[in-house]
């Protein structure tokens, strides 16, 4: 029981150690070393990558003659084998889990800090 | 209806609102304050200055604000980080100074002795006692919480955090017989 009220005492004594800190300026102060634009920024970048997906599209489509090689590379799919397509497809699964694991990765470390 | 931290961080990922931040600047810098002043052993402008870095970095990296934990927890814990960071980079933690003792006092305090006498017992602890009975005593955070911002498995957290509480107790044994 004792212990109990002793360890109360300190506890008590604990919080009362932190008083209130008047901020004093302080939020200003951070506030005015805050990056500015980062809306701006996001937008830029954007319009960047939609503008280079757009024009590498239109590149692609031009040079393989209208798109011809869409239709190229179904007929080459239809004639490959069963067990190639399905290493083909298999491959492609690793990458993608690969590139999430280390997306996933690279967001754990940030939330660490 | 004020809003709640979630909605301040919504705010600031969403629109970029430097008053909501502002908001959540004023609603923790005391406690995050108070918190690095007791960690930089009453260094005030350091501790003001890692305090000032706690929030520049939860603004760059607010995106990875899950919400999972409390917005306080997860700024503690990169307070706590930056004092980490800031003790390494000098290798040695800053030494006591009395003169900003004093000056930090705080006149509605009860007993002014008490107070150095529990600031100086606290300065004694090893960093990462002193850290969890911080965090856990005077903060008021869980066991759990407190090993989410020290990284630390909880049954560290609960040990660190007896041992303090004990050489706080033995330290100031002579305080509680009055």
């Amino acid at each position: 029981m004792d212990e109990q009220l002793q360890e109360d005492w300190l506890d008590a004594q604990l919080r009362e150690e932190a008083p209130y800190i008047d901020d004093a300026g302080f939020t200003a102060r951070v506030v005015q070393q805050l990056p500015a634009g980062r809306r701006q920024s996001r937008v830029v970048r954007v319009s960047v990558l939609l503008g280079v997906t757009f024009v590498a599209c239109v590149i692609a489509y031009l040079v393989s003659g209208g798109g011809r090689f869409l239709a190229d590379a179904a007929t080459f799919l239809v004639a490959m084998p069963l067990a190639t397509v399905c290493a083909i497809a298999g491959l492609c699964a690793i990458t993608v889990m690969g590139v999430s694991a280390y997306a996933a990765a690279s967001n754990a470390r940030e939330l660490r800090l | 209806m004020s809003l709640t931290d979630a909605d301040l961080v919504a705010r600031v990922l969403l629109e970029d609102d430097h008053h909501a931040f502002a908001e959540l600047v004023r609603r923790h810098q005391s406690a995050v304050r108070g918190l690095l002043r007791q960690l930089a052993r009453s260094d005030l402008a350091l501790a003001d200055d890692l305090a000032q870095e706690t929030f520049l970095r939860a603004y760059k990296n607010i995106g990875s604000f899950r919400g999972e934990a409390k917005f306080s927890t997860w700024l503690y814990r990169i307070a706590y980080n930056c004092f980490r960071e800031d003790a390494r980079r000098r290798k040695e933690l800053v030494g006591i100074d009395e003169t900003q003792l004093e000056a930090e006092q705080d006149p509605q305090t009860a007993d002014p002795a008490l107070r150095q006498d529990l600031m100086q017992a606290l300065q004694l602890l090893p960093i990462h006692e002193r850290a969890a009975v911080l965090l856990c005593c005077q903060s008021g955070l869980s066991h759990d919480e407190a090993a989410r911002v020290l990284d630390i498995p909880l049954g560290t957290v609960k040990t660190n955090v007896l041992r303090g509480r004990e050489k706080l107790k033995k330290t100031l044994a002579a305080w509680r017989e009055k």
